[in-house]
């Protein structure tokens, strides 16, 4: 059990007496002893004395659970350094003296709780006079049980100016009440309609009115039902006396629906202060960023505690990020300076602020070590009370793991983004050098074939020069792709608009691709009232080459139809074979350079061509996009702005463009 | 003496293109197979001498083909790869493949690799005790080595080293394939060992250490005793 004591001790910050000799910390067995235990750290560390954590066990006043408890805070105190001690006596000082006499203490820290019963104030006095003549050490308080909200306090003078008249008009019309029914039934109807007056009172103006006002009540009785003064008639002496248990029997039971209600309003706040911290752990389990942390922190502390508050994360070049930014936030001390005092203690474990510019500091830590400060600026004259203070702690512990778990994020994504990267790299690298290996080998062994010593018969020869013409051919085609492609994505290539035809276009890339290729089945049908298209000829030849190409070369016999027509703002350009068509899943890609299509056994090309017409159409400020045609194949779909204007991105849904949405 | 039957197994027509008449003039019969499957299935059907497996086919992994040929198989399976990548090779080779061509790869050396492989395809059987590379004269039955006739003294570890090379005289021998041989299974990763005592061994049988004749080094894959 805890002593406790009504003493007015010095504040804790006054000089100590100047010796080594130890402070001793009165342990109890119940929850807020943790608030001793950090006390008794805080002191040993502030005075650099050693602690000793003694716990007095008093036969049969504890039970076996709370016998447990008290030795899992002593574990605790010696997990923070204490020397622990085990005293069993006959009372609690008698208990301290021994320990305290033994180790030659200077200071003992004891918990304080309201006085029980009405000699408690009187006992706890006498029991801390004893320990501080026996011991000849300063004894300090630290009050253990917090008033809980909506507790009465004292009322002041005018509160009782009030107060007092309404009680005497109640007692009044209770005696006359009374005396109208001891009129009619006689005695047994007076106590009652005190007993209710007594507790209306109670009730009302709380316990400390009902005690005098049931003097009153007896005094008024004598002076109003006596029929003279002392010495009564037995029968009177029977009245005054049933009427004198009937009042005492009002103030137990007043008494104890106190308790319960101080109790009730002990229990709600805890309930209410587990609900906080799960409701901010809530809010802070959405949160992303850093700066989503501090932001729902912030709020909560300042809703809470009518606080303004500040997270601080150490930031570049010895300064503090602040979150959120305020522009009239109070400066604090530069981290190089003031994390060491931090760090000096284990700030981890405790919790207790630092106070700095007229701000108190609170780390935030996670499990893996500091993540930033919480800064504090508490409003003039509303200090946070002990118990806000716990419940504080317990939100910024909150903070302190969501800033680290934030941050473990952002490192594993980074680390992803790193190895995704990595990865395309390498694709990228193994493609480019697979694609110029490979025709590259052919031509070397076709060259190496040719030197050696025993002669190829002459069938074997040519087709081996053959082969190595045409393998050359693919490399330097494959080599100015990957140039156009460069150059292209690195932005040296402006495209050079002029007004052109769409129809000379087209007929200039199917011309060149029938050179090539032989005659195409390819059905052109452009409509004559196509207006100029803004583009740069050459480039958008190109295009027109590698989609024709592309599907010449998937879809070898199928017929192609290359269609146009206007849309508000832009030309739209459909080139649709009738081949085996793209999946779905593909549509993004056939447009990234160097994809082949899975499965693809075909001695295709490198996968640049439709890279290329992606980085062209761009260039031109336009959108390229495949899908599937209706009733089978591929149909690639090209849109031109005819006002040279970047276009909107393409957005598949809804086709066509309608009026409103034009620029 | 019947002629030697070549497989390749490769997905680049060009390169089949250069590889067919090069070997047909050279007196090997070749077959040719443009994917894994048809290759496992012509391996199969033909029992060829010699097997030149390209690394990258295009439904495959060129090491699982591998995989599938040594269940059966222990004919000298040549690697051809156009990746540069030597954990590839390595991973061939400690599959069980014989050899290894990068591409691009000229001619000669393909047919040197094939004539060696040959001739470990024959030996199998008859194995020969004495190998003459040069100066260098092992004699492995009496355990006896020379360099231009003097005798050379190694130590037994040292010998286990040069023999589980010259069993592979001309082909390479990985770092793994060798650590297993000499020093055991545990001690595959530790390639330092080798480092060490191959420095050793050429500076007791090289005419110059720093400019190997015979312990030639194949650079992150393993060593090769130039049998020629």
């Amino acid at each position: 059990m805890i002593l406790a004591s009504s003493n007015k001790e010095p504040p804790l910050s006054d000089p100590p007496p100047a010796s080594a000799d130890p402070i001793l910390v009165a342990m109890g067995s119940e929850a807020r002893t943790l608030r001793l235990l950090h006390t008794g750290v805080r002191m040993a560390r502030e005075l650099g004395r050693p602690w000793i954590a003694v716990h007095v066990a008093v036969p049969d006043w504890e039970t076996a659970n709370e016998e447990e408890q008290a030795r899992v805070w002593l574990q605790e105190a010696h997990n923070l350094g204490a020397e622990t001690a085990w005293v069993r006596a006959s009372s609690v000082s008698e208990g301290l003296i021994e320990a305290g006499s033994r180790h030659k203490v200077a200071l003992v820290v004891m918990g304080k709780r309201p006085p029980q019963g009405p000699w408690g104030r009187l006992e706890q006095a006498r029991t801390l006079e004893a320990i501080r003549h026996s011991l000849g050490a300063r004894v300090v308080t630290i009050p253990l049980d917090p008033v809980p909200p909506g507790t009465r306090g004292t009322p002041s003078f005018k509160e009782l100016l009030g107060i007092i008249p309404a009680i005497a008009v109640l007692l009044g019309l209770c005696a006359v009440f009374a005396a109208a029914l001891d009129h009619a039934v006689g005695f047994p109807g007076v106590p009652p309609v005190f007993a209710l007056g007594i507790g209306f009172i109670a009730h009302r103006w709380g316990r400390a009115f009902s005690l005098p006002s049931s003097v009153g009540v007896l005094v008024l009785y004598h002076w109003l039902f006596a029929s003279a003064p002392f010495p009564y008639h037995t029968e009177e002496w029977t009245a005054i006396l049933a009427l004198a248990a009937t009042l005492v029997l009002v103030q137990m039971v007043v008494l104890l629906v106190d308790r319960l209600h101080w109790e009730t309003r002990a229990l709600r706040r805890q309930e209410a202060e587990t609900l906080l911290i799960m409701l901010l752990g809530r809010a802070l389990a959405r949160c992303a960023t850093a700066r989503e942390v501090a932001q729902v922190l912030v709020e909560r502390l300042q809703g809470l505690f009518r606080v303004q508050a500040w997270v601080l994360a150490p930031g570049p070049g010895d300064t503090w990020v602040q979150l959120p930014e305020a522009p009239k936030a109070p400066s604090s001390p530069r981290p190089s300076e003031f994390l060491p005092q931090f760090s000096a203690i284990d700030r981890r474990e405790l919790f207790e602020p630092l106070f700095a510019n007229g701000c108190s500091y609170v780390a935030l830590a996670g499990q893996g070590g500091g993540e930033g400060l919480l800064q504090l600026r508490v409003g003039p004259g509303q200090p946070l009370d002990l118990e806000s203070w716990g419940l504080f702690q317990s939100l910024a512990v909150q903070g302190g793991l969501a800033l680290e778990r934030v941050r473990w994020l952002e490192q594993a994504h980074q680390a992803r983004l790193d190895a995704e990267s990595e990865r395309l790299r390498n694709t990228l690298l193994g493609a480019v050098s697979h694609d110029l290996r490979t025709p590259l080998a052919a031509i070397q062994g076709a060259a190496t074939s040719l030197l050696l010593p025993d002669p190829l018969p002459e069938a074997s020869r040519q087709d081996m020069l053959a082969m190595i013409r045409d393998e050359s051919e693919r490399l330097a085609r494959l080599l100015g792709d990957l140039l156009d492609l460069t150059r292209l994505q690195s932005g040296a290539v402006q495209a050079r608009k002029e007004w052109q035809m769409l129809e000379e276009v087209v007929g200039s890339a199917l011309q060149r691709q029938e050179a090539r290729q032989g005659p195409l089945p390819i059905q052109v049908d452009l409509p004559e009232s196509l207006p100029l298209v803004p583009m740069d000829g050459a480039l958008m030849e190109q295009v027109f080459i590698n989609l024709l190409a592309n599907a010449h070369s998937h879809a070898p016999h199928s017929p192609v139809i290359l269609r146009a027509w206007e849309e508000p703002g832009a030309v739209q350009v459909e080139i649709a074979d009738r081949g085996p068509g793209i999946p779905a899943e593909f549509h993004q890609r056939v447009f990234d350079k160097f994809f082949r299509m899975p499965h693809d056994l075909k001695d295709g090309g490198a996968g640049l061509g439709l890279a290329i017409c992606g980085a062209i159409v761009d260039i031109h400020g336009g959108n390229i996009w495949v899908e599937d045609n209706p009733g089978g194949g591929a149909r690639f779909r090209i849109s031109l702005p005819l006002d040279g204007d970047q276009l909107a991105p393409f957005q598949p849904e809804p086709l066509p463009l309608t009026l409103e949405d034009a620029p | 003496m019947t002629q030697t039957l070549i497989l390749i197994i490769e997905d680049e027509a060009s390169l089949r293109r250069f590889l067919v008449p090069t070997l047909a003039n050279q007196d090997y019969q070749v077959l040719t197979a443009a994917t894994g499957t048809d290759g496992l299935a012509m391996a199969h059907g033909h029992n060829p001498d010699i097997i030149l497996l390209d690394l990258g086919l295009p439904d495959l992994e060129g090491a699982k083909v591998l995989q599938s040929l040594r269940l059966w198989n222990h004919k000298p399976i040549i690697i051809i790869s156009a990746r540069n990548q030597e954990q590839d090779k390595v991973q061939a080779l400690d599959l069980g493949a014989d050899d290894y061509l990068t591409k691009p790869f000229g001619a000669e050396e393909l047919l040197a690799r094939i004539r060696v492989a040959q001739r470990h395809g024959t030996q199998t059987a008859a194995e020969t005790p004495v190998l003459q590379c040069g100066a260098l004269r092992l004699d492995l039955e009496r355990r006896e080595v020379t360099v231009d006739g003097a005798p050379v003294r190694l130590t037994p570890l040292e010998f286990r080293l040069l023999e589980a090379l010259a069993q592979r005289a001309g082909k390479v021998a990985t770092h793994a394939q060798l650590l297993n041989e000499v020093w055991g299974p545990e001690a595959t990763g530790q390639t330092h060992y080798l480092r060490i005592y191959m420095g050793t061994l050429r500076r007791k049988l090289e005419p110059d250490a720093t400019r190997p004749r015979y312990l030639l080094t194949e650079p992150s894959v393993g060593y090769r005793l130039n049998a020629d």
